[in-house]
């Protein structure tokens, strides 16, 4: 069971799902802003909010509304498959040290430590500058440097179930490890990993946004929220709105993936018990 | 009590072992030297680079030697010779501390000063006014890219309103000592924001829930029974428990905080280790990355220690439990 059966989202994190599908639809459109986004119109650099141009123009006259628009896409995409990838490698290695325990847990809880001993944006700026820049190499460097969290979440999670009473019933029915891992612990640590993978899809965004930001993002003509906020930096005299709508726009996705992981929380926690 | 410290310490030998050799693969990951692969990475690194990487880090020999070798080095204190300049590393990054020292130091003592009122005020009537709109901004600003916030900021307070500088952190023409103390301030205002605003609404949240939790516990209803006020009840009893995972995760804010101040430092021109972390990435300054991840790790697995210890003094649960 997934969710308690009559689980109800709470009210702000419906309208947080709501922005979020609008978001993914955003995405979906954005390759007809494609060439809008591209359009170089140097008569009209720097152009305020107008009615043709509703967040105004960047430094080489082009829509900052399209830009914003074409860099959705990415965002999301990098943001979901990292987080994915993540709470792929903690769960995995959460689960395995809660379970086996004893030497593998030993070791892999000194791995956690290891990990969340870094300051995140060290190993992720070092990994995004030397492995070759591509979406993929973004993406592996976001997940194998964020794991270490949702790990040792998953440690604590699989070492309190795996003493109840239906996997130990699991287990005197003489089931084997890999099921009683699959088919008994995973799906019941389900509902926590779903909230925590809501969160790291936020932090995944935003860690995105930053290695965009300090230019050892996507190169061009791959367009980043934190490669528009970026060079907006440059014209933070002349442009106010080159800062303010790329940010908005991250700032708007941020919130609404972690508003929808806090109901998802009080969803869980409320009903997980007498569900 | 002794004897938790020591397994405490003990357990702390491979973790240290474990973060040389992350360290040591960040080196193995660098272009230029055998590890690394992809044409991109072999025209960014020059052959000079290179050549310096193999002189310096003994890259043609075998795996374990190096790492005995890099090893020795560093438990030396021998940080090795920074590429850009060719300073020693050690003088590099002793420049750059007090900077981030101050931003840091700053960030830290605002967000601990701020986040524990506010949140056994909110923890102490959840549901109230006062929680749900304290909770919705502190949601903002957890949510809030510090890039943004700092761009915003400076378009207000720098260049709308003119009241704080853009970015440096003097003026040029600010007299030295006490005398430049208001220009000092005044230019670590903004980038001390930014850093405090992520911390301490972390912070404030995982204290108001900690309160919100306490305030019916047995122990704090027994101490209002006894005749404690109100605030007796909640700032005496219930903070004290609250506390437990803030002085757990203590050791853990100043990596976030570190990984902050690379933003920051970068947007405010702050010469402090956030910025030589990032100019030394863009330059494929290999021994000053080196140094810093593995200086910064090494930092907050003994600020881990400390925290670690610190809540096993103060909660017997922890000492006399298995967990080591």
């Amino acid at each position: 069971m997934l969710l308690p059966r009559r689980a109800h989202l709470p009210a702000s994190a419906r309208v947080a799902l709501a922005v979020v599908v609008l978001l993914w639809l955003v995405a979906a459109c954005s390759p007809l802003f494609t060439e809008r986004s591209r359009s170089i119109r140097l008569d009209e650099r720097l152009q305020p909010p107008s009615l043709e141009h509703p967040c105004g123009t960047d430094d080489l006259g082009r829509d900052l509304l399209a830009r914003i628009v074409t860099a959705t896409p990415i965002s999301l995409v990098i943001g979901l498959v990292a987080a994915a990838v993540s709470l792929g490698v903690g769960f995995t290695v959460g689960a395995a040290a809660g379970y086996f325990g004893g030497a593998v847990d030993l070791a892999l809880s000194r791995l956690i430590e290891v990990m969340l001993c870094f300051p995140v944006l060290f190993l992720l700026l070092a990994l995004a500058a030397f492995l070759p820049p591509s979406p993929a190499m973004v993406i592996a460097a976001i997940g194998l440097t964020s794991w270490a969290g949702d790990a040792r979440f998953a440690r604590a999670e699989i070492l309190k179930m795996k003493e109840l009473d239906y996997t130990r019933a699991a287990r005197a029915m003489g089931a084997s490890t890999p099921r009683i891992l699959l088919r008994h612990l995973l799906p019941n640590a389900l509902p926590p990993l779903i909230v925590s993978a809501a969160f790291g899809v936020g932090w995944a965004i935003l860690a995105e946004a930053s290695l965009s930001f300090l230019g050892v993002g996507l190169p061009a003509p791959a367009v980043s929220w934190g490669g528009i906020l970026s060079s907006s930096a440059n014209w933070i005299e002349e442009a106010w709105w080159i800062a303010l709508f790329p940010g908005l726009a991250l700032f708007l996705t941020v919130s609404a993936y972690n508003l929808l992981a806090e109901g998802l929380r009080t969803v869980t926690t409320q009903g997980g018990r007498n569900a | 009590m002794t004897a938790y410290i020591l397994r405490r310490l003990f357990w702390a030998v491979p973790t240290l072992f474990g973060i040389a050799v992350i360290v040591f693969l960040l080196l193995h990951l660098a272009p230029g030297s055998p590890g690394a692969g992809g044409a991109d990475s072999l025209r960014r690194a020059s052959g000079k680079a290179a050549e310096q990487m193999r002189r310096q880090y003994g890259l043609d020999r075998p795996l374990p030697e190096q790492f005995a070798a890099w090893i020795g080095r560093v438990a030396r204190l021998d940080l090795g010779e920074s590429f850009a300049d060719h300073r020693p590393v050690s003088e590099r990054i002793l420049e750059a501390l007090p900077h981030t020292l101050a931003l840091n130091g700053l960030a830290l003592f605002f967000a601990l000063a701020l986040a524990i009122p506010l949140g056994v005020v909110a923890g102490g009537s959840p549901e109230s006014a006062f929680d749900r709109a304290s909770g919705a901004v502190l949601f903002a600003m957890y949510s809030m890219p510090t890039f943004w916030a700092a761009l915003l900021l400076q378009t207000l307070f720098a260049v709308r309103l003119r009241w704080l500088p853009l970015y440096g952190t003097a003026a040029d023409a600010a007299p030295a000592g006490l005398a430049g103390l208001g220009d000092r301030l005044a230019h670590l205002a903004l980038p001390v924001t930014c850093l405090t605003y992520g911390t301490l609404a972390f912070v404030a949240r995982l204290v108001r829930s900690g309160v919100a939790e306490a305030r019916t516990a047995d122990y704090v209803i027994a101490a209002r029974a006894r005749g404690a006020s109100r605030g007796q009840a909640l700032w005496r009893h219930a903070l004290r428990n609250a506390l437990l995972p803030v002085i757990t995760l203590f050791g853990l804010l100043l990596p976030a905080l570190l990984s902050g101040s690379v933003i920051i430092e970068r947007i405010f021109a702050w010469p402090g280790l956030g910025r030589l972390y990032l100019d030394s990435i863009l330059a494929r300054d290999y021994p000053v990355i080196l140094a810093l991840s593995l200086l910064s790790a090494v930092v907050t697995l003994g600020a881990t220690l400390l925290s670690d210890i610190a809540v096993a003094a103060v909660d017997p649960r922890v000492r006399d439990g298995a967990a080591g």
